[in-house]
């Protein structure tokens, strides 16, 4: 069934903060991950699990939605790391305004991003 | 055996019949999991021995025009030491994470713009604890339980229950906002520098947007003689000008005594900061060829304007750290990457030359966040380190 929510576009507050359960001391990999407070998930029709396109400074990337009380009440966190890095400048490092809706498909993947910057 | 996850150095981790004891999730991450995912030296993708790609790196930099070094808060002081040598026989740049993360605050530190103390004088003495824009939940795990919050000091003997009041400051409600219950306040700020003309203001007798919460606070500091405040990238981002901090934490000792510790960065950013300070008086973004520091300097802007036309990145990941406008200028310039990883910076690096993960396989010197030098005490020793490395360079050019 067609889910209304596919078609809602959201603003969205993103803080980028240090998030010790999806880091990978290895290096080697990085979780596409954007944790979203409920209230403002149900407002948006998001649900846990569900892949969202998080669009900043004309740039998109799809991530996997987490349900979190600890994220800013208007909005999600992304943990510091490449998706959030792909976002995100200087000029709001660390907090930013985004675009969230529901999408289909993968989440976006760490090679894509970096065959942005090998090209 | 010391960990060198993060600025904290614990100093009480062991392991033994290969379980890690006494980190956190973080750094038993770290000494588990070491010899997952190393780097392999390579040229231009082709896998070759580390002396070739020492050999190439050598050569790379000797063509080079605008050369900056850039990373070395993972690493140890006496690499550092060598990597501001080959800075200067470059005539080149240098840099680390600071200048985009707490050097302005870990500066002000050295440069006594505003009182410090120790993480020992903290456990044993502080009474309020103000963490402000950071959450050690996540980024210092063990902060609150081995220096600050939870345990008993000498002049502390009651722990958190009574003898230390928690101070949360935040954009939202953080795990660490959230044991912010009894002896304890948080206050939720939209605008960092609001809070800080608050607490000037109410020292001053003047009406304030926070001037309930900075009051109470205020009056809880006036009760004891030792109170740290603990400022975190938050606080660095959510403050436009730090000169309105350095202010306020004068002005707030006028009335107590409140000392001021960076909280939330590399195992050794603050040894750069200091070796470099040491060095040629500044703690960041230097340039040997024009002989100052400046926020043109810094790699960032390096890159961004298309300055350089080589970075030799040390123990560092751009790419997985720096905003897409920033790292994708890397793809156009010859890129040295450093590493005992194969991070993601070194997958698209032109050199990668693999090291040691200092700490486990390599000794040293780190510093702490408040200024105390910790010898490492490795698990084994591997020759090809980031010390042997950048000799090797340095005598190269």
């Amino acid at each position: 069934m067609m889910r209304f929510s596919k078609f809602l576009k959201v603003e969205a507050e993103i803080i980028v903060a240090r998030h010790a359960l999806v880091m990978d001391e290895t290096k080697s990999k990085a979780e596409p991950v954007i944790f979203l407070h409920p209230e403002f998930a149900r407002k948006s029709g998001v649900k846990e699990g569900d892949v969202v396109e998080v669009e900043a400074s004309g740039r998109v990337v799809k991530l996997r939605a987490k349900i979190s009380e600890r994220a800013p009440e208007n909005g999600g966190l992304i943990p510091n790391g490449i998706y959030a890095s792909y976002l995100t400048n200087f000029d709001s490092f660390k907090r930013f305004r985004a675009s969230i809706e529901v999408s289909e498909g993968e989440p976006t993947g760490v090679e894509e991003l970096l065959g942005k910057i090998k090209n | 055996m010391i960990c060198p996850g993060c600025s904290c150095l614990c100093d009480d981790v062991h392991i033994k019949e290969g379980k890690v004891f006494n980190a956190c999730r973080r750094g038993e991450g770290i000494f588990s999991k070491y010899k997952e995912n190393r780097a392999v030296a390579r040229v231009d993708g082709r896998e070759v021995d580390a002396d070739t790609a020492i050999e190439k790196a050598v050569e790379i930099l000797k063509d080079s025009k605008n050369p900056a070094i850039y990373g070395l808060d993972t690493t140890v002081v006496e690499a550092q030491k060598l990597a501001i040598d080959v800075a200067e026989k470059l005539n080149g740049y240098i840099d680390d994470n600071s200048s985009f993360c707490l050097g302005e605050l870990v500066e002000a530190v050295l440069k006594g713009e505003v009182p410090t103390a120790t993480l020992d004088d903290v456990r044993d003495n502080a009474y309020v604890l103000v963490y402000w824009g950071t959450n050690p939940y996540h980024s210092l795990s063990r902060h609150m339980s081995k220096y600050t919050y939870y345990p008993r000091g000498k002049k502390r003997p009651r722990g958190y229950d009574e003898d230390r009041f928690l101070v949360v400051v935040d954009v939202r409600k953080s795990e660490t906002a959230v044991l912010a219950k009894k002896n304890a306040k948080f206050i939720r700020v939209d605008d960092d520098a609001e809070l800080v003309d608050s607490f000037i203001k109410v020292i001053d007798g003047r009406a304030a947007k926070y001037a309930k919460e900075a009051g109470m606070v205020i009056n809880e500091m006036k009760k004891a003689d030792f109170n740290v405040i603990f400022g975190g990238l938050g606080l660095k981002y959510g403050l436009k000008d730090l000169n309105k901090f350095k202010e306020m934490v004068k002005k707030l000792n006028e009335v107590a005594k409140v000392y001021f510790i960076p909280a939330g960065f590399h195992g050794n950013m603050r040894g750069f900061n200091e070796t470099l300070f040491e060095r040629v008086g500044y703690v960041n973004r230097y340039s040997f060829r024009d002989g100052r520091s400046d926020e043109e300097f810094s790699f960032t802007e390096l890159l961004k304007n298309e300055k350089i036309d080589t970075a030799l990145i040390i123990g560092t990941d751009p790419v997985y750290s720096l905003p897409f406008e920033v790292s994708s200028k890397l793809g156009k310039i010859k890129t040295i990457v450093v590493d005992p990883r194969m991070s993601f910076t070194a997958r698209i690096a032109d050199v990668v030359i693999p090291s040691a993960v200092s700490g486990l396989e390599a000794g040293g010197t780190m510093v702490r966040s408040d200024g105390i030098r910790v010898k490492l005490e490795p698990l084994e020793e591997r020759e090809v380190n980031d010390v042997y490395i950048l000799s090797r360079i340095k005598e190269g050019l």
